[in-house]
């Protein structure tokens, strides 16, 4: 009965399987109804004839792509190859997180999705004269995820120098991270690597290997080429090692010629491979270096993926809402350990399109807030992600604008006083003011009060209250720390007490993407409380309900033996 | 085989009928039903039970009689001692739980149908009155079928421009800018919603946006922009043809009669 039963599931798996591949392998023939579903879902970003230029593509950030030149960012295949129509049903399928193409598993049609596929596929003729299948990228000799494979991909991730544009921690913070640019000329700024949620092509290990050795058509990330190709892992770090030496002895001095030798060769004999020269002994040293250069694209895969957390944190509402931590002692300066302690609670960010200027292309993703308070003050630490530390106020010749990395925290002046109470316009307030927290990176340790009734219509108060603040920048990340009083005596100021839910929320800038004023990013409310201390009942009663019970079950037993006798 | 207590059986039934309602009804059928109202349930299962087994003598003697031996008999001296330490942990457990439990943040109430003006306004022209105003593009769908087409493509065109952001590729509330809002962007999706309003209404939900809603049924958090300010009067009543034309879903009218 069992062996009857594999023997199905078997035939059933098969029959899948085939089907799959079938299916999988080639989109059908252009339809009208690809055209159709292209011009009513795609088109209006796509542009009707493929070419990026929809009417929304204006304001977009990548890009929407431009079908006409076959450069696709995300696919299985080798560099310089066309994508599999797999590939484009997956993209369709999936979306490109981070930017604004949305997955469309839920609004069309397998069927539609495939169609679409094959009309795409018309607007770029290399698709009509390829011959061959393109080459897909093996994925043999996976090296599954460990400590020490992130130890030694974090080694190459130098050697790579994958930090010149991706930043020392990989925020995306790189010196020439500025100054990228795609095909088209449009800004394109390398990826965070801490925030996995935002990679377009998906953050499984596979994924990112793929995007190494296939490289990112059309952007600034490259096919990658190896530094020390035809080296292995040990002999590059042994290579690295030597080379920054002042002076070498002699036998090192053999050594490291040896390495030299070694990696000419190989690059070599990849130019003999291109051209089809090589000879079978030059393949065979191919080979091994290829092996070689796919194993320490597996490390590195590794280690990006260490990187960051699998998934967009979740926002600071319901159990995750910001609580304040109760101490007795000072509250800990910014360098101390104790922040360490504490869970940070997550504010997402997002373009403010409501106000002219606008910011439809937003660089800053999030912010990430942790607080203690005692009995007198409150300290806040703000952290949140910026490629470029703009401090030095730069100026827009024609405009005389300004720009420079900024952030605001913005509370209502007056509590609302329970849920149905109305808050201030989130976007600094209207009728109801709000009470902001202004901090620029070009005073890093200034925190400026305002107060404002509406997002152009704010003022610095006139008395500037005792606010501590530090802030600082390294690697890609902004780092400030604000402590006040929980009381004070001006009333235009928010005044803070245990247990009481007060609304906040943020508006940041990034200067080098443009924003100055209304153009920003921004949240809506949230809350944070100041967590009361826990009652000390919680160690009274429990026990107290515990011996009761004992006692009520004790004596229930008496009761009944009683009887019985 | 032994013979299944009584006891058994109705503490068996009692479970289950809690994870019924609490994983089957208010999980795989519905959405989760309210704690208060499970205990109802279980409070009107309780007394069925009781009721069953008190109904004869003999057979509420047969349901105590595992209660009895378990407190008293000489063979259930494990048995006793476990569930002497295990209910009060239980109830330990229990109340420390709910005294140390953290205040979540007041809920933000909100009034899905807030009452519109009776007058519809574009900036300071009056249009007409909230009840009787049509989209003045909405008869070329059966006069000018040509003619309405290119207005839901104007629709459309607006939509990709000025709201997709936030309402979504897929106008399901789903944009990339949706995560940082609450109260989270309208899905025009949802069956509930574009049937539920006329034309007007919508008009008046775009051109007056968050800072637009009336005084009552408050607080209003929308994060909805006061698009008269961007958009003229006719790309709203084209993006509201696009709203319904994309979803399939017609607008709520009032024929004849009314």
């Amino acid at each position: 009965m069992r062996s009857r039963n594999i023997v199905l599931a078997a035939l059933i798996l098969g029959l899948l399987s085939v089907f799959n591949l079938t299916f999988a392998q080639d989109a059908p023939e252009v339809s009208e109804k690809g055209k159709e579903v292209y011009e009513e879902s795609c088109a209006h970003c796509h542009g009707i004839e493929g070419r990026g230029d929809g009417s929304a593509a204006e304001n977009l950030l990548p890009q929407p792509r431009d079908f006409t030149r076959g450069l696709y960012k995300i696919r299985s295949t080798e560099s310089g190859q066309l994508p599999t129509d797999q590939d484009l049903f997956d993209i369709i399928t999936e979306g490109m997180p981070g930017s604004s193409m949305p997955g469309w598993e839920t609004s069309l049609g397998t069927n539609d999705r495939w169609e679409v596929v094959a009309y795409i596929k018309t607007f770029y003729e290399g698709f009509k004269e390829q011959e061959t299948p393109p080459r897909q990228i093996s994925l043999e000799g996976k090296i599954p995820y460990s400590e020490e494979s992130v130890e030694i991909g974090k080694i190459l991730y130098t050697q790579f120098a994958c930090f010149e544009c991706h930043g020392n921690l990989g925020r995306g913070d790189g010196t020439s991270a500025p100054t990228l640019e795609d095909e088209w000329g449009f800004k394109s700024w390398p990826a965070n690597l801490t925030q996995s949620w935002n990679y377009r092509g998906g953050n499984d290990i596979d994924d990112i290997y793929k995007r190494f050795i296939g490289g990112i058509a059309g952007s600034a990330m490259p096919m990658f080429e190896d530094p020390a190709f035809g080296l292995t892992i040990e002999e590059s770090k042994r290579y690295n090692e030597l080379d920054s030496k002042a002076e070498m002895t002699e036998t090192e001095e053999e050594e490291y010629n040896q390495l030299d030798e070694k990696m000419g060769n190989a690059y070599e004999i990849l130019d003999l491979m291109a051209d089809g020269d090589a000879t079978e002994e030059q393949k065979q040293i191919y080979d091994t270096a290829m092996k070689e250069f796919n194993v320490k694209s597996w490390h590195l895969a590794n280690y990006v993926k260490s990187l960051s957390p699998e998934k967009r944190p979740e926002a600071a509402i319901g159990k995750n809402v910001l609580r304040s931590q109760y101490t007795i002692n000072e509250l800990p300066e910014m360098a101390d350990a104790a922040w360490e302690t504490l869970e940070s609670s997550y504010f997402p960010l997002v373009g403010q399109i409501i106000v002219e200027p606008r910011q439809f292309n937003p660089t800053i993703d999030s912010v990430n807030v942790k607080s203690f308070y005692n009995d007198t003050e409150v300290a806040f630490l703000f952290t949140w992600d910026d490629r470029t530390h703009n401090t030095e106020v730069e100026e827009d010749e024609d405009t005389g604008t300004t720009f420079e990395d900024a952030i605001a925290i913005q509370f209502p002046v007056k509590v609302p006083k329970g849920p149905t109470a109305p808050k201030p316009y989130f976007l600094w307030g209207g009728k109801l003011p709000v009470y902001l927290w202004q901090w620029k990176a070009s005073a890093a340790d200034k925190i400026t009060e305002l107060t404002a009734k509406g997002i152009n219509n704010a003022e610095v108060q006139e008395v500037q209250g005792n606010i501590e603040a530090k802030g600082e920048y390294t690697d890609g990340q902004y780092r400030l720390w604000v402590k006040r009083a929980l009381k004070t005596d001006d009333k235009k100021d928010l005044q803070l007490e245990p247990a009481v839910f007060v609304p906040i929320a943020f508006s940041a800038w990034d200067g080098a993407n443009g924003d100055v004023g209304t153009k920003r990013v921004i949240s809506s409310w949230y809350s944070f409380v100041l967590e009361p201390v826990p009652s000390s009942r919680r160690f009274i009663y429990p026990p107290l309900v515990a011996l009761l019970s004992f006692g009520l079950l004790v004596g229930l037993r008496e009761f009944v033996r009683q009887r019985n006798t | 085989m032994k013979r299944i207590s009584l006891f058994t059986i109705c503490f068996v039934i009692f479970i289950a009928c809690w994870v019924f309602l609490r994983f089957v009804v208010g999980g795989v059928i519905s959405v989760p039903i309210p704690g208060s109202v499970i205990s109802m349930y279980m409070g009107l299962v309780l007394i069925a039970i009781l009721v069953h087994v008190s109904v004869e003598d003999s057979r509420f003697k047969e349901f105590i009689r595992p209660i009895h031996e378990t407190l008293v008999d000489e063979n259930r001296r494990v048995r006793r001692i476990i569930l002497a330490v295990l209910i009060p942990l239980l109830l330990l457990g229990y109340t420390y739980t709910n005294i140390a439990q953290k205040a979540n943040p007041p809920g933000d109430p909100r009034d899905a149908h807030p009452s519109p003006p009776l007058e519809l306004t574009y900036k300071d022209e009056v249009i007409g009155s909230m009840q009787d105003v049509e989209n003045p593009h909405r008869h070329y769908e059966k006069d000018d079928p040509e003619k309405f087409k290119s207005h839901v493509e104007n629709g459309r065109r607006v939509y990709y421009q000025n709201c997709f952001y936030c309402h979504g590729d897929h106008l399901d509330g789903k944009g990339h800018f949706a995560d940082a809002l609450n109260p989270l962007p309208a899905n025009f999706q949802d069956p509930g919603i574009i049937p539920n309003f006329q034309e007007s209404f919508f008009f008046w939900r775009i051109s007056k946006g968050g800072p637009g809603l009336p005084a009552s049924g408050t607080p209003w958090n929308s994060a909805m922009p006061i698009w008269e300010d961007h958009l003229t009067k006719e790309e709203i009543w084209d993006v509201i043809l696009f709203l319904s034309d994309y979803t399939g879903y017609p607008y709520r009218t009032f024929g004849e009669g009314h």
